[in-house]
């Protein structure tokens, strides 16, 4: 009877354009023939690997399943076809990156802050639901047709809530990683998002990524440089945390003379979502509560957001990179340098940590990607004059490290 | 796992009783009875326990596999997908979905090494086949919530730390019945921890009494567990070698 279900449930979906290559398999756009709802379909391969389906996969369809929120993405069915297994995410049509980078687009406060307040709503019941996202960064929120922001790629997800449980601290793209995470903490909470969701919202206010360090240390330094070495006093653990080493001390700077354009209540929330001390760091609803959100000039509403504008309905080249999710909307600047970003800035080539499962793969489209992308990215300078770094998300050292650590290091667990 | 239970897919699927034991009926033809089923289905559970022992994961990647197993089984017939092979793979998701793989090989290798019989051998192919029809019949859902943790805070709490080992045994022992399909992890924690206070002639009503659960429910899965420790004597490797037979037809 499942092979009949199978057939059905394949033939439910009408194929359309291939809109990229995902995290772990192509991805297509489809029509639900049944609701007539515009989708995506992510086929993850399963065939040349040993080990079934992938693990990172798996890990989305687990949390996914169990998160159903108008801020996060919908994981609307899943199905096995020939031999491999597809995920059907409602469709979305662009990212927050492409707004941020759109130098087309005016970003009101009231953007802004409704850009944010969304970002934190998707935060909020994920931790609510005791599920760290760890991956929070302006190209895994997804942005639909009627405007809504939405968490997505679950990929490096997980669900907490014991005390002493342990985890990698390998997680978030660099820029977006917490002061504690760069010292090596292995038991951390939701604080951790909220410092990405803090550079997220920092990025909203700049137009260009807050804190762009090319290397752990160097990441450390730069968030220092902004805020100030912390004294034991802001962060009395500090100086226990695995990797802690001790930095010379600077003196930070006013947020108000890094955040001209903030006003007082953006600057007083954005500096508790900074606070070093992860356990005085605000929560998502905490954040959700603050003033910043209840008083001055209200939140935009999702559905008059500015956003890139839609791109023609012509061809999608085959492979191209797009985040699968994001659809076929965002003329500038070129997303290649988004998600898989070639060696730019002479630092160890960047590769989306959720490629880790098939590194071949990763390479033969990084060569295709550069090629790409000169072309495009020449545009991209006569308007911007410089072009700002590629975004590091986690260097094959890395990996490789986390790799052995995200499959290993919760066997010898003891019960809980 | 302290994920919140009451808002999980593990609250909303919980089934009654009568969903749970319903002999499929491609199985019914086949001369299997709910005995036999129910057997069966004890027979894997202990089958995965005894693989994972030898694969060394942690006791709530067994509790998570024998979950899958019997979840599928209210959804598939066992004449559909043979036990023998759905058993292993369950820990092989389970394995994967709580974040301590087992690489399939490594399972493969001690199903030979356990059993000799041709029925149980399978490979690694036929392994990965089986998990994307597992996930299918588990619709995709793959949190699981377990008694353990709500174990450990509710015997420090009932003063009853002596009893951890005999409580922690009766829960892994429910795990050879479908309560895990029907109740509310925190409720099957104390039956258990009512069955030991019993055992051990702890007088703690007042303790229970305080707890504001429904204790008729606890003491039905209590009475539950007690009528399975009575039939389990009476199991015997002919009666399960008997009702494994009628899947080879």
């Amino acid at each position: 009877m499942s092979e009949v279900d199978t057939k059905k449930v394949a033939d439910r979906y009408l194929k359309r354009e291939v809109l990229g290559e995902g995290t772990y398999g192509v991805v297509y756009k489809a029509i639900d023939t049944k609701t007539g709802q515009t989708v995506a379909i992510k086929k993850i391969r399963i065939g040349k690997q040993k080990e079934g389906v992938n693990f990172t996969a798996l890990r989305e369809i687990k949390l996914l399943k169990e998160l159903k929120d108008p801020n996060i993405i919908e994981l609307i069915d899943a199905f096995p076809h020939k031999g491999n297994l597809h995920l059907v995410f409602e469709f979305m049509e662009t990212d927050l990156e492409a707004v941020i980078r759109d130098r087309n687009i005016v970003l009101s406060p009231a953007d802004i802050k409704s850009y944010l307040q969304m970002t934190l709503k998707g935060l909020a019941f994920c931790h609510k639901k005791w599920v760290l996202h760890r991956d929070m960064k302006p190209n895994n929120l997804l942005i639909g047709p009627r405007g809504q922001l939405k968490l997505a790629d679950f990929g490096l997800a997980r669900i907490f809530g014991s005390p002493d449980r342990r985890f990698t601290h390998q997680v978030f793209a660099r820029w977006y990683r917490a002061p504690e995470l760069l010292f090596g903490a292995k038991q951390y909470g939701p604080s951790v998002d909220i410092w990405a969701a803090a550079c997220i919202f920092a990025e909203l206010l700049l137009r260009r990524p807050f804190l762009q360090g090319n290397s752990d240390i160097d990441q450390l330094g730069k968030i220092f440089a902004a805020f100030g070495t912390p004294k034991p006093s802001q962060w009395p653990d500090m100086i226990y945390l695995p990797d802690y080493v001790e930095y010379q001390y600077v003196p930070g700077q006013p947020l108000r003379t890094l955040f001209p354009m903030a006003g007082d209540d953006a600057l007083d929330l954005l500096s508790k979502m900074f606070n070093y001390d992860p356990k005085a760091r605000i929560s998502a609803q905490q954040a959700l509560e603050h003033r910043y959100f209840s008083s001055g000039i209200p939140p935009t509403e999702p559905a008059l957001l500015p956003r890139p504008p839609p791109k023609k309905e012509s061809v999608t080249s085959k492979g191209s990179d797009f985040n699968p999710l994001e659809g076929p909307t965002v003329l500038s600047p070129p997303r290649k340098s988004r998600r898989v970003m070639p060696n730019r800035e002479g630092f160890e080539g960047n590769t989306h940590l959720a490629d880790r499962m098939d590194d071949h793969e990763y390479e033969a489209r990084q060569s295709a990607d550069e090629r790409n992308e000169h072309v495009a990215m020449s545009l991209d300078f006569s308007i911007l004059g410089t072009r700002p770094p590629s975004r590091p998300t986690i260097n094959s050292a890395d990996r490789t490290h986390l790799k052995r650590k995200l499959d290993l290091e919760f066997q010898p667990e003891e019960e809980d | 796992m302290a994920a919140n239970f009451w808002t999980s897919s593990h609250y909303k699927q919980l089934l009654d009783p009568e969903e749970v034991d319903v002999v499929h009926q491609i199985d019914k033809e086949r001369g299997i009875s709910i005995e036999d089923f129910k057997l069966i289905k004890l027979h894997m559970a202990n089958y995965i326990a005894k693989l994972a022992q030898n694969v060394k994961v942690r006791q709530r990647v067994v509790a998570t596999a024998i979950t899958y197993m019997r979840r599928v089984y209210v959804r598939r017939a066992l004449t559909e997908y043979d036990p023998r092979l759905v058993a292993p793979t369950c820990l092989y998701l389970a394995s994967k979905a709580e974040e301590s793989t087992v690489q399939a090989r490594l399972l493969v290798f001690y199903i030979k090494k356990l059993h000799s019989d041709d029925k149980y051998r399978y490979e690694i192919k036929d392994i990965l086949e089986m998990e994307m029809k597992i996930l299918e019949a588990l619709n995709y859902y793959l949190v699981v919530f377990h008694p353990y943790r709500a174990l450990s805070q509710l015997l420090q709490d009932a003063n009853m730390g002596d009893t951890t080992q005999l409580t922690w045994g009766i829960v892994n022992d429910t795990y050879k019945m479908d309560l895990i399909l029907v109740h509310p992890p925190h409720l099957i924690a104390l039956a258990c921890i009512y069955i030991a206070s019993v055992l051990k002639d702890k007088e703690n009503t007042a303790w229970f009494e305080e707890l504001r659960v429904d204790m008729n429910v606890v003491k039905n899965i209590a009475i539950e567990i007690l009528d399975f420790y009575d039939s389990h004597k009476m199991i015997t490797d002919e009666r399960v070698a008997a009702a494994m037979i009628k899947l080879n037809k």
